[in-house]
């Protein structure tokens, strides 16, 4: 028979308060773990980069450095953040103008005051790619060079804490660290890793040469594959790859920067045989960013032609492609037109344009 | 309290007599320092203008004037060594602590002062020209002490693009038409901290320094001074090359490390047969 209670026992009672209570403790440890669980990153995917099945192998610092979702929308508002500047009027993309493929039309890199740098804007595109960073190649790894121009006294003349002050003084930037990397701490490895992360993400492979090269329904003009052809011929021993550079480092016998902190490669290497050599510049999106050479010596491509088809100045380590060939590389007028041609359909305009 | 005057007078009996005894022994720790006279030769070099009248004159072996206007380099990496082979350490991986700037114009930095060097005989210091490359990135964060004064504004020992520090830079003048000298050292390795497998590229300027010393330091009563000379007439003249100045070597375009190591290996030893570079030890001051 049951005995229907219509109240409760005192020990009921307890067993409910004791209910409550070890309710009460266990919402809080679910309160706690929920604060902690708001430290933990939520989701940052890696991007999927359309990595370009003919390019080079990837540099291996990427794979320590995976691009991700938040990763690089940080690096890309650093990239574009004046405050990286002593007196916050130069960003990178002060000088890594998207609509020249991230150089610009300057001579030699100008920086805070105008200050101007002792050599020519390079442009950034396809870094992932490349296993040396620099006209000399003085960085390895992409997540080295970003100290760089902001200590530099001719580009943004600041430091690193002073940077990292700012940053953490910005309303926007300790939520988006801690988006991209789990909490919102500002350090420099931070900074260096994120703009790398964006700059991986500059991958420009979609050109009228790409097009034909993948039978997209696009073909060469008959003076563009001309120019392709007088390119394989003439040029191609040393623009060689999809990236259009064998990223070797070469003395090319172009005028020379008289500036004395200016010594090519050998400034890094110690190398006499490397005095002066520079490295091989892609020609992906070259239309984009005259002037030429480590120092802008060229206002424009027909005078790089013109240059080497003159001549160039003969040194002892000048390269032995150009010492076996009488310290030229003789091209008719036809040639050159053509050459230009086709290096133009090495210009991508989805890159240059958001 | 009359006890608690007895208690007192106990407790201060104490102290006095814990005091006697310390004063009795050793201190467990003192100074070193180490005080930095930069010569030509035997006579301690004054900085000056090209037209400088007063700036002390040198000449090369192969016969070229030169004078500074300006001399700076880092010592970091200090280690006195005892008499029984034991290596004390001086804070060598804070270059906060342990690293500073020498620099002619400023008097005050020619002394540095160890300080809590462990009670003992010494007979050996050991230290660096430059930077080891496991330190040498620019940390600021890490070493913002050593990152101003290495940066400031007089100093400009920052080597921006290779993101390393400036170990030695002299500017001045030479030949009798007084054209400019500038010798501006620093490494260029890059590769992954601490693994020197990966530097694949560049020059190493750091250099370890030996010396002995002609009369052992004794630390303990005693906070002994150690006067090192760095005699720059080294600099052209050197145990390992015999360098003429021209167009070539003479401006900083000797940044092309290649001429850099010469004047490296000149100052701070070639690292291997000599290890004194231009360093010698003048005396030793209990």
């Amino acid at each position: 028979m049951k005995n229907k209670q219509p109240f409760i026992t005192i020990e009921q009672s307890m067993k409910a308060i004791k209910f409550l209570i070890g309710y009460i403790g266990l919402t809080m440890i679910v309160s706690c773990s929920t604060d902690d669980l708001e430290t933990v990153p939520f989701e940052n995917p890696e991007v999927e980069l359309s990595i370009p099945a003919n390019f080079p192998a990837l540099n291996d610092a990427f794979f320590s450095n995976v691009p991700t979702q938040y990763g690089v929308a940080l690096g890309e508002q650093i990239f574009f953040d004046k405050r990286l500047s002593t007196d916050n009027t130069i960003s990178c993309a002060s000088c890594h103008i998207q609509e020249n493929a991230f150089a610009d039309n300057n001579i030699q890199a100008i920086g805070v005051e105008g200050r101007v740098g002792i050599r020519n804007v390079p442009p950034i595109q396809n870094l992932a790619f490349m296993q040396f960073y620099n006209w000399d190649g003085s960085k390895l790894k992409l997540e080295n060079q970003p100290l760089v121009p902001i200590i530099t006294h001719e580009e943004m003349d600041s430091s690193i804490l002073e940077v990292m002050g700012k940053l953490e003084a910005d309303s926007e930037y300790p939520e988006m660290f801690r988006k991209a990397f789990g909490d919102s701490e500002i350090t420099p490895d931070r900074i260096y890793n994120s703009i790398a992360q964006y700059e991986y993400t500059l991958i420009s492979s979609n050109s009228i040469y790409d097009q034909v090269m993948k039978n997209e329904g696009v073909d060469f003009t008959e003076s563009e594959a001309h120019g392709y052809q007088i390119f394989q011929q003439k040029c191609a021993s040393c623009h060689s790859t999809e990236l259009f550079t064998d990223q070797s480092f070469r003395n090319i016998g172009f005028p020379i920067n008289t500036d004395s902190n200016e010594a090519g490669r050998a400034r890094v290497t110690g190398d006499l045989e490397d005095s002066m050599s520079f490295r091989v510049p892609s020609l992906r999106n070259v239309e984009y960013t005259a002037p030429y050479g480590s120092f802008g010596q060229f206002a424009t491509l027909k005078d790089v032609l013109d240059y080497f088809d003159n001549g160039v100045l003969y040194s002892d380590n000048l390269d032995e492609i150009f010492k076996n060939n009488g310290n030229r590389i003789p091209l008719t007028e036809l040639e050159k037109e053509n050459l230009i041609l086709f290096m133009k359909t090495l210009s991508d305009l989805t890159f240059i344009s958001k | 309290m009359k006890n608690f005057k007895n208690i007192l007078l106990v407790f201060t009996l104490s102290i006095a007599i814990l005091s006697c005894s310390n004063d009795d022994e050793d201190p467990v720790a003192n100074d070193v320092t180490l005080t930095f006279n930069n010569t030509f030769g035997d006579e301690t070099i004054v900085l000056g203008g090209a037209a400088s009248a007063s700036a002390t004159e040198n000449t090369s072996t192969e016969g070229q004037a030169h004078h500074f206007s300006e001399v700076k380099y880092v010592i970091s990496n200090i280690r006195l060594v005892q008499i029984d082979g034991t290596e004390i350490p001086y804070n060598i991986n804070d270059l906060d602590n342990g690293a500073t700037v020498i620099n002619l114009s400023n008097p005050s930095s020619l002394d540095y002062v160890l300080s809590e060097i462990p009670t003992g005989e010494y007979n050996q210091i050991k230290f660096g020209l430059g930077v080891k490359s496991s330190l040498n990135t620019l940390d600021q964060v890490s070493f913002p002490d050593f990152y101003a004064l290495a940066g400031a504004n007089d100093t400009e020992m920052h080597w921006e693009w290779g993101t390393g520090y400036r170990f030695t830079k002299i500017e001045g003048f030479y030949d009798t038409d007084d054209k400019t000298l500038s010798v501006h050292t620093g490494s260029t390795v890059e590769g992954t901290i601490d693994d020197e497998s990966t530097y694949t590229q560049g020059v190493d300027a750091y250099r370890e320094i030996t010396l002995d010393l002609p009369t052992n330091a004794m630390v303990g009563n005693s906070a002994p001074i150690i006067s090192i000379k760095a005699d720059f007439d080294m600099l052209l003249s050197g145990a390992t090359n015999t360098i003429i100045l021209g167009e070539g070597n003479a401006t900083p375009s000797i940044h092309t490390a290649a001429n850099m190591v010469l004047f490296v290996d000149n100052l701070g030893g070639n690292g291997s047969t000599d290890t004194t570079g231009m360093f010698s030890i003048e005396s030793v001051t209990n």
